[in-house]
């Protein structure tokens, strides 16, 4: 008896550092065998809804890439339609595994998730219309009306900190924007100018990208905050899609007919945990 | 076990009379057992004092074992891996700095006696190709098996032979061109230009990849580290328990059968694994913190300070390309104020970061003396590293760092304040010459940099140094208790034995 006594206690004397150990561990995607992916729905050439459930664009294809580098067939990745506001909650209350959504890396929102990659790094522009030829760089945007999306910051970033008098329009998305654009109502609009070419691929004849970059928005993939293991796979998918050329391949089939200045080599990653 | 399937000899064996145990043999006046292969007094003794050898065994194996990880662990977070992840933090930093001297070579033209001067820039960009040689042999060896890292590195390599090509081919145009110092020609610009391309669009962030990837194996080795260690104090602990019970139960057995009040070499046998179980488990917790402290308070901060470093490094060639390339130096300015909000962001009370380069560089004057209760938020590399704080020492060293770092950033303002009135040679002046300019004061910089860096190594180094100083002898230690175990429960047990021959 005491012997049986004293055999359970060495077991769970063994067991009990073991549990502990397990219990702290997060799920993490490097286990998954299905994965939810947010990405944007109203995004042309990044991430676009074009059926019940499906989607086209960048930000899917390198979704895609990156399921398969972790192991995830492409019929068990599910695509959920996430908006910027709700990038970093999807994520905090596990209702998708990863996001890829023309989400910014920001010092303010490493401190709530982690991020892979950036998987590119896109740099604010400015579209105009194609016959427009008198702005060819962001001075020239003084005394013209600019649009930018509701909750964004780019308009801000010209005429505040750039100092440059455009008068500042604002609508509810970078699509009506584009719109205004294409009928005249403003002279131009200005975000990063991976979403700039979208819209151009999707009427090259309509619209010009000037071409001036300023400022950087790295393109991240979010993953939960305790997954670092998982960031960290991510990251070598990354470096692995350029290095076998697939990254080159995607940016040209998505935004290679725009003119844009496509970088081509593997950007610099923020680092993960 | 083998069951000892004797039958009790009634008076051959001492036994406690009317024995109403729940160890009692049958009733005496059963003749025969009612379970017939119920081991006898000579079989329980057998029995257990067997089984105390074998846990002292299992004892000697678990601790063992612990032993070896703990010096698998000090091995490679404080030797092998660890180390090598500090030599390839240095390659960013020896890159960035080639790119940042040669931007000053050109930069200083035919003008040789201007500040450190073009010669001093030459030679700092040879030693720093010498650094980034040894870098990246560091880097290759940590990447040895992982076919993508591999190929990192080559890409490194070859990049760099290509970033020389352009930049000698720059220098040679420069040199025939015998400017004085300011912008140099639009052949000069031009060859730079897609050199400083190069090393900035591809070379740096291959370079930043693989110390971030090297530093994930470091991250992935200490948590299996620990994980394993913990099971292992788990172990110990557990044969340790199991062989004091065993221990007690066999000396309560020899009180009740044998009518021994004490038995002396058990009981010292008993106190001893008391001793060495409680002294294993202490001593393997005390590695297993010394390990995390040498990897978070030590390797982790180095990283980041090195990143820090070279992202500073960065910072500075950009000044001297935004003063040589006047088209471009919006984008130049851009990059030094990403650069330097990678080094130190600021999140001011009322959320409003700063989105401007005299707005940062004011937020972070205004941070300095209270860099301690900063508040708002302080991120970054740097940032992080001064918010998270640390002993006497690294809070002084923090609190240098970020009032040399304010320093520059207003020497920065300064200098592009002078050349935005016109005066080109005044701005590349103030740039490089004298006690205020932008090289001097980032130079004091970089020095608290590297004293913070080297407070943060050094508490890696002692850690590491405990933790050796803490497992030496305890190899020779174990085998000698646990043999002395042994020798003890034979010695209890065996005068008891010999009784029944």
């Amino acid at each position: 008896m005491r012997l049986r006594h004293l055999a359970c206690a060495a077991v769970l004397a063994v067991a009990l550092p073991a549990c502990a150990v397990t219990a702290g561990e997060h799920a993490s995607i490097l286990d998954a065998q299905t994965l939810r992916i947010g990405v944007k729905g109203d995004q042309p050439g990044l991430g676009l809804r074009t059926g019940v459930d499906t989607y086209a664009g960048f930000d899917v294809d390198v979704a895609y890439y990156i399921a398969g580098e972790l192991g995830v067939a492409r019929e068990d990745v599910e695509f959920v339609q996430v908006t910027s506001e709700e990038r970093e909650d999807v994520l905090i209350d596990d209702e998708v595994d990863l996001v890829l959504a023309t989400y910014s890396i920001t010092q303010l929102r490493k401190t709530v998730v982690n991020f892979g990659g950036p998987y590119y790094v896109a740099r604010q522009d400015i579209l105009v219309r194609a016959d427009n030829t008198d702005i060819q760089g962001v001075e020239d945007l003084a005394g013209r009306k600019l649009c930018q999306g509701a909750g964004s910051n780019s308009a801000n970033r010209i005429i505040e900190e750039r100092g440059i008098d455009a008068q500042r329009v604002e609508r509810a998305t970078y699509s009506e924007c584009i719109d205004l654009l294409a009928v005249g109502v403003v002279d131009a609009v200005s975000t990063d100018d991976l979403i700039l070419a979208g819209y151009l691929a999707e009427a090259p004849s309509a619209f010009r990208l000037v071409g001036e970059p300023f400022t950087s928005e790295k393109y991240g993939i979010g993953v939960a905050k305790e997954d670092v293991a998982g960031c960290e796979a991510v990251n070598r998918a990354v470096t692995q899609m350029y290095q076998d050329g697939t990254a080159s391949r995607l940016l040209d089939k998505w935004f290679g007919d725009t003119g844009l200045d496509l970088v081509r080599t593997v950007p610099q990653f923020e680092g993960c945990g | 076990m083998r069951a000892v399937a004797t039958t009790d000899r009634a008076g051959t064996g001492p036994r406690r009379a009317g024995g109403a145990s729940e160890e009692a043999p049958p009733a005496p006046r059963r003749r025969r057992p009612r379970w017939p292969r119920r081991p006898g007094t000579r079989g329980r003794l057998r029995l257990l004092a067997a089984l105390a050898l074998a846990l002292v065994a299992a004892l000697f194996a678990a601790t063992h074992l612990a032993l070896e990880r703990a010096r698998d662990g000090l091995d490679v977070i404080g030797h092998g891996e660890g180390r090598k992840v500090v030599a390839t933090a240095d390659l960013y930093f020896a890159l960035s700095d080639m790119d940042a001297q040669m931007a000053n070579v050109l930069l200083l033209g035919a003008e040789h006696d201007l500040g450190a001067g073009r010669d001093a820039a030459l030679e700092r960009y040879g030693d720093r190709r010498a650094d980034a040689n040894r870098a990246l042999l560091h880097a290759a060896q940590l990447a040895a098996g992982d076919p993508v890292e591999e190929q990192n590195v080559w890409a490194v390599m070859d990049g760099m032979n290509t970033y020389e090509r352009l930049v000698a081919e720059a220098r040679l145009l420069n040199d025939a061109d015998d400017d004085p110092a300011g912008p140099p020609s639009q052949d000069v610009i031009e060859r730079y230009r897609e050199a400083a391309d190069l090393m900035r669009r591809d070379l740096l962030p291959k370079a930043y990849n693989l110390t971030l990837d090297s530093g994930a194996t470091v991250r992935s080795t200490y948590e299996e580290n620990s994980a394993a260690a913990t099971a292992g104090i788990g172990l110990v602990a557990a044969a340790a328990a199991a062989l004091v019970a065993v221990l007690v139960v066999l000396q309560l057995f020899l009180r009740r059968r044998f009518r021994r009040r004490h038995n002396i070499p058990l009981a010292l046998a008993t106190a001893g694994v008391l001793v060495l179980g409680l002294a294993a488990v202490a001593m393997l917790q005390r590695q297993s913190e010394l390990l995390r402290s040498a990897k978070e308070d030590g390797l982790e901060s180095v990283l980041a300070l090195s990143r820090a470093r070279a992202i500073s490094t960065g910072m500075n060639a950009d000044q001297s390309r935004w003063l040589m390339d006047p088209e471009h130096a919006a984008t130049y300015e851009q990059n030094f104020l990403e650069d330097a909000q990678t080094v130190v962001f600021l999140v001011p009370e009322d959320g409003d970061v700063p989105g401007n380069l005299r707005g940062y560089t004011t937020e972070v004057t205004a941070a300095v003396p209270r860099h301690d209760d900063y508040p708002g938020r302080m991120l970054g590399l740097l940032g992080e590293e001064i918010a998270t704080g640390g002993g006497e020492a690294e809070t002084r060293a923090q609190q240098r760092t970020l009032r040399t770092f304010a320093a520059f950033l207003r020497a920065d303002e300064r200098m592009r304040d002078i050349a935005r009135e016109g005066d080109t040679a005044a701005a590349v002046d103030a740039h490089i010459t004298g006690p205020d300019s932008v090289e001097a004061v980032f130079a004091d910089y970089e020095e608290a940099l590297i004293d913070l860096t080297d407070l943060h190594l050094t508490t890696f180094d002692s850690s590491v140094d405990q933790a050796e100083d803490h497992l030496a002898g305890w190899n020779a230690g174990v085998i000698a208790a646990c043999g002395a175990f042994a020798l003890l429960i034979a010695a209890g047990v065996r005068p008891r034995l010999a009784e029944y021959r």
